[in-house]
């Protein structure tokens, strides 16, 4: 059988073992609870240590993304209100376009001309025309519905999108990287996408549409890309680059509005002060069980 | 000693007429306590046309409360409106004890909650694992807090899911007792003419999910056929992980080396394991795994992932435990392959009647239920301020709930007094002497 049996030395019952059969150990209650208790529970072994300097500096990504759309917003409203007519739009667009070039150009070792040409220009050459067609089609869009709607909406949207965005670029790649992105990140491309056909289904003639359209799928599409490209190649260029962008998006939103400059210093100062000294502060009370309970991990891809 | 007699109402959303480890714990453990002179009763939701009051063998009562099953088995969480329909139940039934079943039936944790605000002993069994880190973990445990915040005892089927259930609730550890589950010896017996070893035969039974591990399965199976050529696989069960077996069949050609059944009903699942050699049990999360069981009282040697409580069940020359990993597993099936000729099913049977008995488990259940009645019964504002310790939010929402709960109870009492419900008498059946076969005849 497979109990001690008792006759060896009757005062010293037999030791308690961790099984479920054989019924009722002799000389120990059901609910007995041995030394041996939760001695395989591990806790916090996946917690990363985080330090306070290195948060904040990962945190420029954040308010480096939110300065490029306070800018994109600014354009929008210097558009609608004609201050830029749709020349300088298109000037505008060409510099960036020209300019993210160059980055990607300059940061990318492995990059000749060559696949440069094939790859990028090639697509924004198909990109651009097509928008150039279909421009007419967001022109007359939301013809029937009232500008405060219109308002409304480009700025919930705007929110959905800076809350669902991966600024953690897992989404964005080099190409030739088999990554698929997250449900969260296509509805935030989304959301971007369809905030600006709103706006520039308000513009009066076809060339400002189209011009709109470029200068922020260009910068909702291909701004990340860019940003990733600088960050991977240096951190101090990515730090010199965001500070310089938030200080001349700063600037701009003081010439706009004295208000939202203050909104906007805030919630920079928000994100990248308030926020890293907060998540340190609650990283104490993180509690992280383990053990023998926990449904095991697979340790091979599942391929369908 | 002449123990007290109990009248114990069981609750839960999983009974018969579905089938499984919950559903057989419950009406097993049940006829065994009729046996030893307790009154039992039985609350679940209504199965379809199943409505109503039913008996089963041996006098036990069902209510088959007309509410619908919701999502899963689980009936719709309604908090309140439950407590008219249990208190008519309990106060008709002169229950003392009402004992539920399983953490994620909701009507197990409404009717607790409702036997704890009428002041009766309440007993919970918990019958699987959960973790801690997913979003519905963290929801279910939270439940689990607050109808454990005033449990007179608990219940668990093994120790590791005894450590789980104390973690998850903060119950203290003296409280939970470990009671396992037990299996049906009379019904598992093993072949009568033994299959010949020429070919081996190795027997899967599962649902085909990914919480039973099909995936391994996907993996090792191929594995072994080519490494063993005198090896046959059955494969009984259904559900969304059987198109990747039947892909793994395909690509490898193993229709005639490995039979896929389908869903094997309970009636037949002994005449499948008689016709192998070996089980084999791939999950990747048990508290307590019953098929092991009745593979081993069938006389099968028993290969099985190192999971939760698996490593508790069973003597170490009765199973063979792996990683869950498919070289682990591979390794393990060969080692199973060679002891095989040195293991007699008869033997194992006979063993497996010692190891593991219903009759036990309920002795030691009416142990937990006399423990249970002796706990003091203290006044509401004690009990209630337990329910403040179950986090900064969540325990002033639990006590306002109970305060609630208690004088909707207290309306009750008022509108529809306990004295006009009548108490039924005991259906008393005649005596059936030295019948130790439980059958289920309905």
């Amino acid at each position: 059988m497979d109990h001690h049996l008792a006759s060896d030395s009757p005062q010293v019952r037999p030791r308690w073992r961790k099984v479920a059969y054989g019924g009722m150990q002799p000389g120990f209650d059901d609910n007995h609870t041995d030394e041996s208790f939760l001695e395989g529970m591990v806790m916090n072994a996946n917690v990363v240590r985080r330090d306070m300097l290195k948060v904040m500096l990962d945190s420029v990504s954040i308010s480096e993304y939110l300065c490029i759309v306070a800018l994109v917003v600014l354009v929008w409203t210097y558009t609608l209100e004609s201050t830029i007519d749709e020349n300088r739009l298109l000037c505008i667009d060409v510099s960036l376009l020209v300019l993210g070039f160059l980055i990607l150009l300059f940061t990318q070792e492995k990059i000749s001309l060559s696949i440069l040409v094939h790859h990028y220009f090639l697509n924004i050459s198909f990109f651009i025309m097509g928008l150039y067609v279909l421009a007419p089609i967001y022109q007359t869009l939301t013809r029937s519905i009232s500008s405060d709607s219109i308002w409304a909406l480009t700025v919930s949207l705007l929110v959905i999108h800076l809350f669902l965005h991966d600024y953690s670029e897992s989404t964005v790649n080099a190409p030739g990287a088999l990554k698929n992105p997250a449900l969260t990140s296509c509805i935030s491309v989304n959301a971007s996408v369809v905030a600006s056909v709103f706006i520039a289904s308000r513009l009066p003639s076809r060339l400002h549409v189209f011009a709109i359209m470029l200068f922020s799928l260009q910068v909702f599409l291909f701004g990340p890309l860019v940003t990733y490209c600088i960050k991977k190649y240096s951190f101090r260029l990515h730090l010199c680059f965001s500070i310089s962008l938030m200080v001349v998006t700063l600037s701009f939103v003081y010439m706009l509005h004295c208000l939202l400059f203050v909104l906007l210093l805030s919630l920079l100062v928000f994100v990248n002060v308030v926020c890293p000294y907060w998540l340190i502060r609650i990283q104490e009370y993180k509690f992280e069980i383990n053990g023998p309970w926990d449904e095991a991990k697979l340790c091979f891809a599942i391929t369908d | 000693m002449d123990r007290k007699k109990h009248r114990i109402m069981m609750v839960s959303d999983f009974f018969y007429p579905n089938f499984g480890g919950v559903e057989n714990h419950i009406y097993y453990l049940s006829q065994c306590l009729l046996k030893l002179g307790h009154k039992v009763v039985v609350v679940t939701h209504a199965y379809g046309n199943r409505s109503g009051v039913r008996y089963m063998t041996g006098g036990l009562k069902v209510y088959y409360v007309p509410w619908r099953p919701f999502v899963m088995q689980n009936s719709f969480p309604t908090l309140f409106p439950s407590l008219p329909i249990i208190r008519t139940i309990l106060i008709r039934e002169r229950i003392t004890i009402v004992h539920g079943h399983q953490a994620f039936s909701t009507l197990c944790h409404e009717a607790l909650m409702h036997s704890r605000t009428m002041g009766y002993r309440v007993v919970f069994t918990d019958h699987s694992l959960y973790g801690f880190s997913d979003a519905g973990s963290i929801h279910m445990n939270k439940v689990l807090q607050f109808t454990l915040a005033d449990v007179s005892q608990a219940i668990c089927v093994s120790h590791t899911s005894k450590e789980n259930t104390v973690l998850r609730s903060g119950l203290p550890p003296e409280k939970v007792f470990v009671i396992p589950n037990a299996v049906d010896t009379a019904m598992f017996k093993p072949a009568v003419v033994q299959p010949s070893h020429s070919e081996i035969v190795i027997v899967v039974i599962s649902r085909l999910v990914y919480r039973k591990g099909a995936d391994l399965l996907v993996e090792v199976i191929p594995d072994v056929c080519r490494l063993h050529p005198n090896v046959r696989f059955i494969v009984g069960g259904d559900g969304p992980k059987r198109v990747r077996l039947e892909e793994m069949r395909e690509k490898h050609s193993l229709q005639d080396r490995v039979e896929m059944l389908g869903a094997v009903p309970h009636a037949q699942v002994r005449s499948v394991l008689i016709s192998g050699h070996i089980f084999l049990n791939s999950s990747l999360t048990e508290a307590f795994c019953i098929a092991i069981l009745e593979a081993a009282s069938c006389g099968l040697l028993t290969v099985s992932t190192r999971v939760g409580g698996v490593p508790e069940v069973l003597p170490d020359d009765m199973i063979i435990l792996a990683e869950p990993d498919p070289g682990d597993m591979v390794l393990a099936i060969e080692r199973a392959i060679s002891m095989l000729p040195k293991v007699d099913p008869q033997v194992m049977h006979n063993r497996m009647r010692e190891l593991y008995n219903w009759h036990d488990v309920a002795k030691r259940t009416e142990i937990v239920y006399d423990r249970a009645l002796k706990c003091p019964n203290q006044n509401l504002l004690e009990r209630l301020s337990r329910y403040l310790y179950c986090g900064v939010w969540a325990g002033k929402l639990f006590f306002l709930v109970m305060i609630v709960d208690f004088l909707f109870w207290r309306l009750l009492e008022l509108w529809q007094p306990a004295e006009d419900i009548e108490e039924i008498p005991d259906l008393t059946l005649p005596h059936i002497s030295n019948k130790e076969t439980l059958q289920e005849t309905e």
